[in-house]
């Protein structure tokens, strides 16, 4: 488990850092990312080898967010130790009819019968599929508190009050390897932060970027687990 | 006489009366949204039939009203052509052959081995406004309906689609809309061409062929 506090990195900061990162600090807020993984298998990854990014979107209450999906799969595909990420709806369309809400695999031995049709056996040998990560949550946002008025006249406006909300993100993804045919593990990322919304005149927001931390912290230990580190 | 420059209203309430007059035009009409998508071929493999396919005058021009709680129409939804396009886009990859018919009697001489017509029966919307709920959801029923050339029966089953779109703080009301429309036509198409050959009546006319 790895819990990554983004305020614990700016105490450190001094003097001329500190100037440099007061406009960084008045629009981030503080979070608090926690990472666990579950490994049930042995990974790997050729350099002709790609991965896809699905959001789950068969609950009833939400979905994971397709932005998500995205924000993941470019931080996989982008620095020294990128993955080729095949994106999310190119994917989907290639194989339609098989990856649709009702229609998608929902456990790891369903990609058996699967992967006996012939046209998404060729499809996916196409893409070139290693694995396929399943990525499952939300962000809720919870206790709000304050109240912000705003008011405008002949002579200006202004606003005045104060509101501050908590962004709780729960992500889990499951990686299945196509090779194998079975799921060889989880990880999951838990981020939360308390937002601020200060308004003297204009409102000042400090916003927690909870979200943002949960995509970067578990595309980094995806492209780990992926390379088998 | 006025002289000018003099006694005008200044620019800034003139813009301000301007936005809330077509804040109140666009309160009191209806809003007409076209429902636009693209359909995915299926990854199927292609039934030896060569079908006939008859869209009658209420799928083409199927429009669905939301009204508001005071009975005035708030959304007028086409998606007709929409509907044609996605049944044009799947029905070639599932049959070896598909004949698109001017009308049922032209069925005849048509060489076909059967007649495929959809229909809507049902067309239901919810609007996070109404809900309270971050999504639009769209349900769709459909009866499907496949018959000899010559009008006799060979099978007629319902079908259901569900979709939605989360609600997004810059998505306007008619993308959200939109977006739940293709959804549930995807997930129509999906069952469709999952689904077809277990329709028992189906089942037992190709087993008959």
């Amino acid at each position: 488990m790895k819990t990554i506090g983004l305020c614990a990195e700016f105490k450190s900061c001094q003097g001329k850092r500190l100037f440099c990162l007061l406009p960084v600090l008045i629009l981030a807020a503080c979070t608090t990312t926690t990472i666990d993984e579950f490994r049930q298998g042995e990974t790997g990854i050729e350099s002709h080898e790609s991965v896809v990014l699905l959001g789950r979107r068969q609950g009833s209450t939400y979905e994971t967010r397709a932005e998500f999906v995205e924000c993941v799969g470019n931080r996989m595909s982008s620095g020294a130790d990128s993955i080729r990420v095949v994106p999310e709806q190119e994917f989907v369309d290639a194989m339609f009819p098989w990856f649709e809400p009702r229609t998608a695999p929902v456990h790891s031995e369903d990609m058996q019968t699967l992967m006996a049709q012939q046209q998404v056996a060729e499809k996916i040998s196409e893409y070139g599929i290693r694995y396929i990560v399943w990525l499952d949550g939300q962000t809720e946002t919870s206790n709000r508190i304050g109240s912000i008025s705003c008011t405008i006249g002949p002579g200006g406006g202004g606003c005045f009050g104060f509101g501050s909300w908590e962004d709780d993100s729960n992500f889990e993804a499951r990686v299945w390897d196509v090779n194998s045919l079975v799921n060889v593990g989880t990880i999951s990322a838990d981020a939360s932060g308390q937002s601020y919304m200060p308004a003297i005149v204009i409102p000042i927001p400090l916003i927690a970027r909870v979200e943002a931390n949960a995509c970067s912290s578990l595309a980094s230990q995806l492209k780990q687990f992926v390379y088998g580190n | 006489m006025s002289e000018l420059g003099k006694n005008r209203v200044p620019l800034q309430t003139r813009q301000v009366l301007l936005l809330l007059g077509s804040l109140l035009l666009a309160a009191c009409g209806v809003n007409n949204i076209s429902v636009v998508g693209s359909y995915p071929q299926p990854n199927v493999n292609k039934l030896p039939l060569s079908i006939g396919v008859f869209y009658d005058d209420e799928l083409r021009n199927h429009t669905y009203v939301e009204y508001t709680d005071m009975g005035q129409e708030e959304y007028r939804i086409s998606s007709g052509e929409t509907h044609i396009e996605l049944f044009n886009s799947i029905l070639p990859s599932m049959f070896e052959r598909v004949v698109l018919l001017e009308s049922p009697e032209a069925a005849t001489s048509a060489g076909i081995d059967a007649v495929f017509s959809p229909s809507i029966e049902e067309f239901q919307l919810a609007l996070p406004q109404k809900t309270q709920l971050d999504v639009f959801e769209v349900w769709l029923k459909y009866n499907m309906r496949l018959v000899t050339p010559d009008g006799g029966y060979i099978a007629d089953w319902v079908l259901t689609a569900y979709g939605k779109t989360t609600k997004e703080t810059l998505r306007s009301t008619e993308a959200g809309i939109n977006g739940a429309t293709v959804a549930a036509l995807r997930d129509l198409a999906s069952n469709f061409t999952l689904g077809f050959t277990s329709i028992p009546d189906v089942r037992d006319w190709l087993v008959s062929r």
